[in-house]
Order: structure tokens, then C-alpha cells, then sequence
């Protein structure tokens, strides 16, 4: 199988797999990195979604050999303990539930704040309606979006 | 150091185990013998830790917040010293396992607390021996005995060893409702907050094992076909292909399909396989031609023939009185559709047989159930398998069912030695799922001068979970689980004469628990039927609802608890006042009110939203209510995040979600045509949690059934019409952009 050399997280990686393997499945089977979820394969979910060169992607619909050359940041990569300031509005919020969709949201919302810094709730509801929660946390995601534009602009 | 084992036997029962049945449990009793553990809830570390084992699992509805912060409340522990374990099921010593039906809370509560004011009071006589005085002088808080002359101080860790040598005592006094310091606490995080929001949670499918396999199924799409053949030289192209081999249907309790299952040394390969593997079906015992539109058909057919069982609660219903001509009476036929759960983290499950057991690694809602019917299909005992839980990314009912579990046994057995990871992608998930019943309703009811239905008649034509769930298809006794949500025993309303007539239709897929179930059902039916009702007798929906609870008095109702009609009354009206049921609206805005009555967890709950529709039935909310009153709430935040969350789940079934079969097979694969709720679909939803000192209730699904009715109403009131069938998007409507 043909090797890809990645820049996950500001890491080199090296993954052997074949060249229509899904980031997805590269990130978490070969590195590990389980924080990013596999919801549906077909990019209808959301669940999945990294950020490639800081715009989100759904990993599940991206080949990882396409992501040579680029950086790709998970959840795992956002801080080392929680402290994104994004990260950090979703503990104010309480948002999870089962939390399943979370990495998703979370990984979107970073881009989003990259777009909007201060996104209104039509910007957030357009963006954000590309992320199933079926534990119907959506109410607190978009709170916490707002939370998170706050302390972004603080930092 | 000495390393003493001060673990403490009583017979102290939770929630149906006892403590033999408890302990030890593997991985988890022998692995700090210098703590103590008072009760099989709670283990006292000497580095300060307070392990509080939750034995409900997690799917998100809060368990291992609110579990651990009833503990906390008679342990007098800080919660900051808390730390919460799942504890895995063991077929050899486990009891009853299983989470659902919105009990985890009314079934741990006393449990938990009796755990915690014994472990208190023992630790306050450990305290008041130390420095000789009564143990009246010795109060406990934040994990420490404090003598309230001297203030000396104790910390629980340094009285571990005198504690675990007091006398148990027989019956310690719980805490007073007034002193209640954790439990209503406002604002609590979730205990897993930071490893959720840092990608740390470990969830069943995340679970990786040395040497594991990836296991995909390629199941047969109609219900009863079975594998013909399969042609290995349509995957020949994907490497990393372990072994491809028939997988048996494992009967009754367990429902999985006939297929060809595909280990894989790596999950992209399987996946692949499973997309291109080329599979010959034998359908000689299959209905390959059923439809939901047949069915649909069947379901309404039923309505006009002879039931199977008539269940006839009060009083002498005369059903000839039904005649649609009539002077008062009202009839109309709903449909409910089937549904699939759709769980963010899709069914799977991890399995290694050894040495003639298994050992499972997942998530399961009841994991008691995998173990014993996946025992029995194998010819071994329960005990044979061990069940390594795990949190779930959702459950909703899907995961009380067996079949995942046991299909990965069967995977595991033929690869005997080898842990295989079974994944269902989420076309399987949405083909493949236990769906909530599709049911047909026909409610006729004849209003008196009083306005009232003096005659009520509810013939519901449905399949009962249970003859998938339970086996024995075909069982007359599995239709009382069908009646429940107020179609006979559990009625909430003033009905002197009330007839159920149950037909039983065999569906074309398999059935299984929904987040709130048959109350998504029977419940909604009635509340919608009861404003077709207030119509007729010209009357708006809040005033006849209170005239049909006004002469009901508190008493024992089908079930299994306590009806209040007073709770009842109290959630409608707050629920009308918050969205101003008399006030004077503009043309074209309707509102609707309904109300639930989740009988056996306790919970009253009114929905109200204000709508209006535009030509192309666009639904605008523009507002939306809900009062719920679940008794003591133990987690305000987390319940508001359920209460939240159940509207979701309301609006996605009644709007956008339904699976519908053609020729035998599902027709959905994923969410761009099974489709769920978004974040663009609704506005906010106004919260209010009455404030009650009364038993704790279930808050997982009761806040679920009533948003369904009320909108309908709402809908109904906005447009003058009626709608009778779900999900609206069948009929054209959509919500409204934001």
C-alpha cells in the first residue's frame, strides 16, 4: 500500500493505506484518533467533521491521500486540555448530551468563528444545519457559539 | 503498607441485586482492597476518591451526573471527590440491567440514598468514638465529620478503616427535602463533560483491541429471506479480506437477519466489500411485495373487521352508538408510521470467544438481555458471557435490543480466539433497526349534553413490540404494552365508559422500543382527538380538557403508579398562561395545547405552540411552551437538557422521519432521506420545571409525547385543518426558515 506523509494535529504522520481510504478512517483506526466519529459515510451528517487547512470537512468524504501537503486538525488537536476557547463555551453551555456528535459540532464551529468571528443566528443556522445532534442539543450549540465568539474575541 | 480488604457484606439490596450478587465484580473489587466499600454503590478510597458505581447506563440522558449527585446528597460528599464508574455486566453475578423507560431515576433513588446516609452514619460514629463524645456533636459535609464544639475535622479518608469497623445501622433516617443541598443543585456539568468536548469519551465503536478484525454484515434486505449465495469473486479486488461465512437467523428475542458476514483485517476494506459483494437471496419464504402502502392499507382494513381483543375498562360502551350521522358524535382514523431511532454512534459491538466464553464490549441498554438469549442460541450459560459496557452516543430504545450483540457473538464464535468489531454503517442501521410500530387509530366517541364523551372507543390496529422484543409471536398479552399511554387503563380524562379494541397486523420489519413508544402513539391520538372533540361541543382545548379533569380525584391507575388530575390541571394551565391562551391574535396564527400523563415515571407534562402556516405549508413556531412537573428534580440543567432534546425528537417524527418499505425493503439509508431535525428547523422552546417535593419522575421521555399533539393542534387551529397522519412532510408541509 502507498504511503502518505500527513500534518495531523502540527504532527508528521505517516499512514499506509490504500489511496481511496477516507481521512476518517485513517485518523482513527491507523492514528488513533477516535475523538473525530464516524456518523454516516456519506457526508450527511456531520459527525465527522475536521478542519483541512482551517475549513471544515467531512472527513468521511475526503480520501486521505488528498490531505498530503495539508494540515488537518482534529478534536484532539484544538488544545491539550480542554481550553479552546470553544471547547471551553461548551462546558459553560453544558451543551452534550450523549456527546456523540460534539467533536463534529465543535470542529465546525471553530471554522465557522474562522468566517464569522461574530455570526449571527441565521449564519450559525445555515452552517450549523450540516450537523446532526439527535440528542437535540442545538439550542445550547448555538448558545455556546455565541459564548465561544465572546471569548475569542477576549483572547 | 498492609493492605486490608475492608469491603463490608449486608444485606442491603440495589434495586432488585443484592450485594452477594454484586461482588466481586471482575476488574473492579479486587483492585483496591485498602478501600471501603459500604454499600456495592460506593467505594471510599484513602486518596480521598468517593467511586460511585452507576449501574444504568449512559446514552446521554445524564445518569452519571444525576445518579452519582443522589449519592453525594446522603454521603454528605463534595462532588469534586466523585468519581463515577460504569459497572460492567457479569451474567454470573449481575441481576437486572437494563435502562429505559425513563426509571433509572424513580429506580435508583432510594437505593442510592440508602447507601449514602449508612455509609454517612457510620463514618459520624467512626468520628465520634475517635474523640469520645456523642455522635449528636458530630455533623458530616463536603466529604469530612466536623465536631460542631471543638471543630475538629475528620476527612472521610482518614476514617475509612473505623468507619468499615461501626455497626451497620438498621434503618438511618434519609435527609429532610428542605436540607437538600446537591440534589435540585442548578447549573451542575455533566461528569463527562471535558472528555466529551476534548474527543476523549470512549464510546463501544471507539474500542480498539490488539489483533482485532473489523466485521461488516451484508443482510438480507426482506424480513424471513435467507442467503442463497454469494460470489467471493465480486470482492476479489479488496485486499485485506479475513473470511466471508453465512450468518444465521438467531430467532426469537434476538430478530436478526439471514446474511453473509465479512471479516476484514481493516475497516476501510470491509466496508468495501460490503458495498460490492454480490449476494443471492432466497425469498421462497419472504414477502417481497409488501409495501408501507399495503400495510398502510391492511392497518385500515382492520378498523372495519372483528378484533382480536377487546379491552373494556369502564362501563358498558354500546358501539352501535357510533354511528357517524349521529347527533354528537366524533370519529376520525390517525396514522402513525414507522420510525427508525437513528442513534448518532450506529450499532456495534466487540467480541472475543475463548476458551468457550464470550466476552463483549459495547454499548447496551440491556445488556442482560444480549447475554442470555445470545447464551441460549449458543447452548452455553449467561455466565458465559461477560459484558464490558461502555457510554452510549445515544440509545433511545434501539439499544435494548439483542441483535447487534448477538450477531457479533456469532461473528466472534467462528473466529474463535480473535476479537472482531462489528459495526452497522448507517445504511444498516436505518434498514436494519427495530422500529417504533406503525399503528392505526380509530377513535369514535359520543359527546353528552354535558360536552362531555360519554362514549369513548379507541381500535388501535398495530403490531406489538413485544412479539419481537419478547418473542412468542402472536401472544394476546403482548397488547397491553400497546394500550398504555391512555388508550384504556392509563385514560387520564373523565370517560365513564371507555372500550379498546386491539388488532394485531404482522409488519413487514422488525419492532422495537422508541424513545417514549407507545405514547408517541396512543397519547398523541387522544390529544389530538380530544380538540377534535372540544370542537364539536364548541369549546377551545384548554377549557375542555380541564372540564374532562375537573370531577377526577388522585388514585391508583393501570400502570403501575399514582394518577394526580391536580398535577395535570396545573402543567395546562401554566403552560396556557405562558403562551397566552386568551390573548387576541392576528389572522392566520393558531394555537394548540396538549398534555401527557407518563404513568409509570411519574411525569405531567403540556406542550403549547403558537403557528402559523403559509400557502406553501410552511409551519412558523412562534412560540413554543412546555411545563413539565417530574416531582424532586435532581438535575435541573440536565432535565432542561432532556426537555430540550425531547422536543427535538417530537418535531423530527412528526415532520420529517418515517421509513417506508417497498418490496419488501426499508427504503432509507441515511439522513438525507431519513431526516431528523436540524439546527434551521426550530426556534427555542420556552422551558418551565414545576417546583415539587413529590417522588422523583423519569425526565428521559416524558417530555416527548404531548409537543407532538400540541403542534398538531396548533396546526389544526392556524389552518382549519385537520391533519391525521405523520409525518406532515407527507402532506406537504415544511418548517419555516428561522
Amino acid at each position: 500500500m502507498p504511503q502518505y506523509s500527513l500534518q495531523v494535529n502540527g504532527q508528521p504522520q505517516t499512514v499506509d493505506v490504500p489511496a481511496d481510504m477516507p481521512l476518517l478512517w485513517a485518523l482513527r483506526d491507523v492514528l488513533d484518533l477516535t475523538g473525530t466519529k464516524y456518523g454516516c459515510g456519506v457526508g450527511s451528517c456531520g459527525s465527522c467533521t475536521v478542519l483541512i487547512d482551517g475549513k471544515a470537512v467531512k472527513s468521511c468524504q475526503y480520501p486521505a491521500s488528498a490531505c498530503v501537503g495539508k494540515q488537518v486538525t482534529t478534536i484532539e488537536g484544538l488544545s491539550a486540555d480542554a481550553t479552546h476557547p470553544v471547547q471551553q463555551a461548551w462546558i459553560d453551555m453544558n451543551v452534550p448530551q450523549c456527546g456523540y456528535c460534539q467533536s463534529g459540532q465543535i470542529m465546525s464551529t471553530v471554522a465557522l468563528l474562522k468566517q464569522y468571528p461574530k455570526p449571527t443566528d441565521a449564519q450559525i443556522n445555515e452552517v450549523m444545519s450540516q450537523v446532526v445532534c439527535r440528542c437535540g442539543t442545538y439550542e445550547r450549540i448555538r448558545k455556546a457559539i455565541h459564548k465561544a465568539a465572546e471569548l475569542s474575541a477576549k483572547s | 503498607m498492609r493492605r486490608r480488604d475492608f469491603i463490608k457484606i449486608s444485606s442491603m439490596t440495589v434495586g432488585g441485586w443484592t450485594l452477594a450478587q454484586l461482588l466481586p465484580v471482575k476488574g473492579l473489587a479486587a483492585n483496591a482492597p485498602e478501600c471501603w466499600q459500604p454499600s456495592p454503590l460506593v467505594r471510599l478510597c484513602p486518596d480521598g476518591k468517593i467511586i460511585v458505581y452507576v449501574v444504568k447506563q449512559e446514552s446521554g440522558q445524564g445518569v452519571q451526573t444525576s445518579l452519582p449527585m443522589i449519592m453525594a446528597e446522603e454521603l454528605e460528599a463534595d462532588l469534586k471527590d466523585i468519581v463515577v464508574e460504569a459497572m460492567p455486566y457479569d451474567a454470573a453475578k449481575s441481576g437486572d440491567y437494563s435502562t429505559g423507560g425513563s426509571t433509572s431515576t424513580i429506580r435508583q433513588y432510594q437505593p442510592l440514598r440508602k447507601a449514602g446516609v449508612t455509609a454517612r452514619e457510620m463514618l459520624i460514629a467512626a468520628a465520634a468514638k475517635e474523640w469520645n463524645v456523642s455522635i449528636e456533636t458530630c455533623k458530616a459535609e463536603r466529604s469530612k465529620v466536623v465536631n460542631s464544639v471543638t471543630g475538629q475535622e475528620f476527612a472521610y479518608k482518614d476514617l475509612i478503616e473505623k468507619a468499615s469497623k461501626m455497626p451497620v445501622p438498621k434503618d438511618p433516617a434519609l435527609k429532610n427535602y428542605k436540607d437538600f443541598r446537591v440534589i435540585g443543585k442548578q447549573g451542575q456539568k455533566k461528569t463527562n463533560l471535558k472528555e466529551i468536548v476534548s474527543g476523549k469519551m470512549k464510546y463501544g465503536i471507539d474500542l480498539k483491541l490488539p489483533g482485532m478484525l473489523y466485521a461488516v454484515i451484508v443482510r438480507c434486505p426482506v424480513l424471513n429471506g435467507k442467503v442463497k449465495s454469494w460470489d467471493p469473486a465480486s470482492i476479489s479486488k479488496v485486499d485485506g479480506i479475513v473470511q466471508l461465512f453465512e450468518m444465521k437467523e438467531m430467532g426469537d428475542q434476538i430478530e436478526n437477519r439471514s446474511g453473509v458476514a465479512i471479516v476484514a483485517n481493516n475497516r476501510w476494506s470491509a466496508l468495501k466489500a460490503q458495498q460490492r459483494l454480490k449476494v443471492e437471496w432466497d425469498l421462497s419464504k419472504a414477502d417481497a411485495t409488501v409495501s408501507t402502502a399495503s400495510y398502510y392499507k391492511l392497518q385500515e382494513s382492520k378498523l372495519k373487521e372483528k378484533a382480536d381483543l377487546i379491552y373494556n375498562e369502564k362501563g358498558d360502551v354500546v358501539t352501535d352508538s357510533f354511528d357517524a350521522n349521529a347527533a354528537g358524535v366524533v370519529k376520525a382514523v390517525y396514522r402513525i408510521p414507522f420510525v427508525a431511532h437513528a442513534t448518532m454512534e450506529p450499532p456495534n459491538c466487540t467480541a472475543q470467544f475463548k476458551e468457550g466464553k464470550f466476552e463483549l464490549w459495547g454499548g447496551f441498554q440491556n445488556p442482560g438481555k444480549v447475554a442470555s438469549a445470545g447464551a441460549k442460541y449458543f447452548n452455553l450459560k449467561a455466565a458465559d458471557v461477560f459484558i464490558n459496557l461502555q457510554p452510549m452516543g445515544g440509545g433511545f430504545g434501539r439499544k435494548l435490543s439483542a441483535d447487534y450483540g448477538a450477531e457479533a457473538m456469532q461473528i466472534a464464535k467462528v473466529m474463535e480466539g480473535k476479537p472482531v468489531q462489528l459495526i452497522f454503517t448507517r445504511a444498516d442501521d436505518i434498514r436494519f433497526d427495530v422500529y417504533r410500530p406503525c399503528s392505526t387509530h380509530q377513535l369514535s366517541a359520543k359527546i353528552s349534553a354535558s360536552k362531555k364523551p360519554d362514549q369513548w372507543q379507541h381500535h388501535i390496529v398495530i403490531s406489538p413490540v413485544m412479539d419481537f422484543f419478547q418473542g412468542n409471536k402472536g401472544n394476546p398479552g403482548w397488547f397491553s404494552a400497546e394500550a398504555g399511554g391512555g388508550a384504556y387503563g392509563d385514560m387520564y380524562y373523565d370517560i365513564p365508559q371507555l372500550r379498546a379494541p386491539m388488532t394485531r397486523t404482522m409488519p413487514p420489519v422488525s419492532l422495537g422500543w422508541w424513545r417514549s413508544v407507545n405514547f408517541t402513539y396512543n397519547n398523541v391520538v387522544i390529544e389530538c382527538f380530544v380538540d377534535e372533540l372540544a370542537k364539536k361541543a364548541g369549546m377551545d382545548g384548554l377549557s375542555y380538557r380541564l372540564n374532562l379533569l375537573a370531577g377526577l380525584q388522585k388514585g391508583p391507575i393501570k400502570g403501575g403508579s399514582v394518577y394526580d388530575p391536580r398535577r395535570m390541571e396545573n402543567v395546562l394551565k401554566q403552560c396556557a398562561e405562558k403562551i397566552g391562551w386568551n390573548k387576541k391574535r392576528a389572522a392566520g396564527r393558531g394555537v394548540g395545547i396538549a398534555c401527557c400523563f407518563y404513568n409509570h415515571a411519574k411525569a405531567y407534562t403540556a406542550h403549547a405552540f403558537e403557528v402559523s402556516v403559509n400557502k406553501e405549508k410552511q409551519v412558523k413556531i412562534h412560540k413554543a411552551i412546555v411545563v413539565t412537573d417530574i416531582g424532586t428534580v435532581i438535575d435541573p440543567d440536565g432535565l432542561t437538557n432532556q426537555v430540550q432534546g425531547s422536543y427535538v425528537w417530537a418535531m423530527s417524527a412528526l415532520m420529517k422521519s418515517e421509513i417506508t418499505v417497498l418490496n419488501g425493503a426499508v427504503q432509507q439509508s441515511s439522513f438525507f432521506d431519513f431526516e431528523v431535525v436540524r439546527m434551521n428547523d426550530l426556534p427555542p422552546i420556552d422551558i418551565t420545571i414545576v417546583q415539587s417535593t413529590e417522588e422523583p419522575g423519569g425526565a428521559g421521555e416524558t417530555s416527548v409525547p404531548s409537543a407532538m399533539p400540541a403542534m398538531m393542534n396548533a396546526i389544526a387551529a392556524a389552518t382549519n385543518i385537520r391533519v391525521r397522519e405523520m409525518p406532515l412532510k407527507r402532506l406537504g408541509y415544511s418548517f419555516a426558515s428561522l
